[in-house]
């Protein structure tokens, strides 16, 4: 086994480097390659993780949690293992554990804190034993690439079922998530955001858990967040949100993101965010209560999740010519239709960028393009001066921003994503956006370095804008 | 005024479907002609009559049930509207509800409105990627491209289809047919959405709204440029060059 395990660590970790060395992330292969080595790489190792294993599975917000997560316990003082962004399925999880193993295969380390998968939670739990599971949501997301809501929710609950300890940290505003504590082996804890100044009354954007998930009673809000989250309870049987342990009850927007009073075990505390969106309070409470569920100093929590920065891809700063450029990922309506606020609320002039594929990674279906709300674009025209647009489906953002309103003469289609950037750049306009989906993503990444300085923002944090996904349930 | 009618976008919109609504939207409001868009949800008043273009969409089975069950107290309604010349646009499940019957997995025969003369069996495997088909409008042939996304077989009866599949699978990926059209009722399992960048398709059903209300008018052309790249681009991926012949 010893031998198995050292060959598996080599090759993972040599493949890890010359992918590196070709400018690739190098994220899953490694693990793929260790796991054909010896297959129970992952198993062994994850086996010597000294305190705990943290599992963080949902729609969004899985990498900000499982970030804030690893810097409130690196501030504790704890060596902590995590996959990166992305590398979210067997492969990514098990790349983890072999760049982390020294090549006598020991791992060192107090906690793991993994972002995994809807679809890889029965791979993974299968090899790895988490005393705490987070589940932080559930919307659709492209559904070429995922299955039917219902089906996830149930491959969960199969997973779950596996477990014999394990505290699972729920969401309590999302029906879809808080029905898990019916399982009887293991304790729930939740989280939730209470009613605020913005909550909605009537939400027609609701397309998931309109019903309940024991009777199949249509369910009633007394008000909403976004999308089905909210307050909502079953007239029919006892299913209703559950009181949350963590609960945020009031937020405001600052100068650098938002300040929430935030109830936890009867205590007030004040929690500072360095990001905006209601996504981000709850993967700050959804952090928060795995912290306390570890025991880790409430303080060191707080000011730790205080300082959390966004992570690459989300939204980069550049300066072209004293010009500042925006670079923002975007996979899903939620997501860019909170970037298109960013967009439209920042001031002056601006040109944009827009760059679609559709591969596998993207989604092959780009018809959620026409779920975004880019007539808010179209509405105030005049502070856009171009829209340049790019990727394999070019063509079809193009079709989109026209009819969002937005005047064909200052749509270009340029399928040559160099000077597609390279003009967008060099716009008149005082500062530029750039928006681009998964794969098209690191192609504009090393184009946009070589043109323009990268510079570490202060406020400009926009942590939600990739991690989100509402799209499409899947039809019959 | 154009009256368009949006059939339950609470409970099914998948895959930009609102697209369509929006396309039709604009193309009207380009050529000066006004539109109101109604939302019509679960026991929604509605007077068919009254609606120049009814759009419905397509969901996941529960939704579907519910709609179905809907849509059979206006069943009577609906069928003098669509005899009146009703233009219609049923995508995805929206078109199977209008059939027959839809056969599920375990062998459960769901109901349709029996409107159109075709049935719909769950499949074993999905047909899902991108479409080119060739419609036949008025003996012209118009090459139309979107995505796919069901589970469900179609088969038509006594039905004549939207058009031939050049690429891709259409109703069941057998007959080489898709979609299906009676009078001004046109189905499709296309995605895209359908109508934006199949743009003449689009002005073919305003052309037959406003032909129902009598209005002797021409539609302004428009120009299309957009619209035409961004069909040619998927055409041409899947080997088809030109819009029409
Ligand atoms: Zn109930």
């Amino acid at each position: 086994m010893k031998l198995k395990l050292f060959a598996a660590i080599l090759a993972g970790k040599t493949v890890f480097w010359l992918s590196r060395l070709r400018g690739n992330k190098g994220t899953s292969l490694p693990g793929l390659v260790a796991r054909k080595f010896y297959g129970d790489s992952l198993r062994v190792l994850a086996a010597q993780v000294r305190k705990e294993i943290i599992v963080v599975s949902g729609t969004n917000g899985k990498t900000t949690t499982c970030n804030m997560i690893v810097g409130m316990l690196m501030d504790a003082g704890y060596d902590t293992i995590a996959n990166r962004e992305g590398a979210n399925m067997i492969t990514g999880v098990t790349t983890s554990f072999i760049l982390s193993a020294d090549m006598g295969g020991n791992i060192d380390c107090d906690y793991a804190v993994l972002e995994v998968d809807e679809a890889s939670m029965p791979k993974v739990l299968a090899e790895v034993t988490p005393s705490v599971v987070v589940l932080t949501n559930f919307f659709r997301d492209q559904l070429d690439r995922y299955w039917e809501l219902d089906k996830i929710i149930r491959v969960i609950r199969d997973a779950l079922s596996t477990l014999k300890r394990a505290t699972l940290v729920l969401n309590a505003d999302d029906p879809l998530v808080s029905q898990f504590s019916d399982n009887k082996l293991l304790p729930s804890v939740f989280y939730g955001l209470g009613k605020h100044q913005r909550c909605i009354k009537t939400n027609s954007q609701t397309r998931e858990a309109k019903f309940c998930p024991y009777c199949g009673e249509q369910l009633i809000y007394d008000y909403f967040h976004y999308g089905q989250l909210g307050k909502y309870r079953c007239p029919n049987c006892y299913f209703e949100r559950p009181d949350p342990f963590v609960e945020v009850l009031e937020t405001v927007t600052t100068k650098k993101g938002m300040e929430c009073r935030l109830i936890y075990d009867n205590k007030d505390v004040l929690l500072n965010i360095r990001a905006r969106g209601l996504y981000n309070v709850y993967n700050a409470m959804a952090a928060l209560s795995v912290g306390l569920r570890l025991g880790v100093d409430v303080d060191i929590v707080l000011e730790s999740l205080g300082k959390y920065r966004t992570v690459t891809g989300r939204m980069e700063s550049y300066v072209y010519h004293d010009k500042p450029a925006f670079l923002i990922l975007v996979k899903n309506p939620t997501g860019f239709n909170e970037a298109i606020a960013t967009l439209a609320a920042a001031e002056g002039a601006k040109d944009v960028f827009i760059a679609i594929n559709d591969n596998e990674a993207d989604g092959l279906d780009i018809s959620w393009l026409w779920d975004v709300d880019f007539e808010l674009l179209g509405e105030e025209s005049s502070s856009y001066l171009c829209f340049i647009c790019s990727g394999q489906r070019g063509e079809e953002i193009a079709l989109r921003l026209k009819y969002a309103g937005i005047p064909p003469g200052k749509i270009t289609i340029d399928r040559n994503i160099k000077t597609a950037i390279g003009n967008a750049l060099s716009g008149r306009a005082g500062s530029t956006y750039l928006f681009t989906t998964y794969t098209a993503l690191w192609p504009v990444h090393k184009i946009i370095k070589r043109l323009a300085t990268e510079e570490i923002a202060d406020d400009q944090c926009l942590s939600s804008v990739s991690g989100l996904a509402e799209s499409v349930r899947r039809p019959r | 005024m154009i009256n368009v009618c949006h059939l339950y976008p609470d409970l099914l919109n998948l895959y930009g479907d609102r697209g369509n609504i929006i396309a039709v939207k604009r193309r009207c409001q380009w050529r000066g002609i006004p539109v109101s868009v109604l939302e019509v949800s679960l026991n929604d008043d509605v007077d068919f009559m009254e609606q120049d273009f009814v759009f419905i969409g397509g969901g996941s089975d529960r939704e579907q049930n519910l709609i179905a069950a809907d849509l059979l107290k206006r069943k009577k309604e609906l069928i003098k509207a669509i005899e009146n010349g009703l233009v219609i646009l049923a995508i995805c499940g929206g078109y199977q509800l209008l059939g027959k019957y839809y056969l599920a997995g375990d062998g459960e025969k769901i109901p349709g409105l029996g409107i159109m003369d075709f049935y719909t069996r769950s499949g074993d495997k999905r047909l899902v990627g991108n479409v080119a088909v060739e419609i036949d409008i008025e003996g012209f042939k118009l090459k139309a491209a979107g995505f796919e996304n069901h589970s469900g077989q179609t088969y038509l009866g006594n039905c004549k289809p939207l058009g031939k599949v050049l690429a891709g699978n259409g109703n069941n990926g057998k007959d080489g047919l898709e979609g299906a059209r009676y009078k001004n009722v046109f189905c499709s399992y296309l995605h895209g959405p359908l109508l934006p960048k199949n743009a003449r398709l689009t002005d073919y059903l305003i052309n037959l709204a406003i032909k129902r209300r009598c209005m002797n008018i021409a539609l302004d052309p428009l120009e299309a440029d957009i619209e035409d790249q961004a069909c040619l681009a998927m055409l041409g991926r899947l080997g088809f060059g030109k819009i029409t012949n």
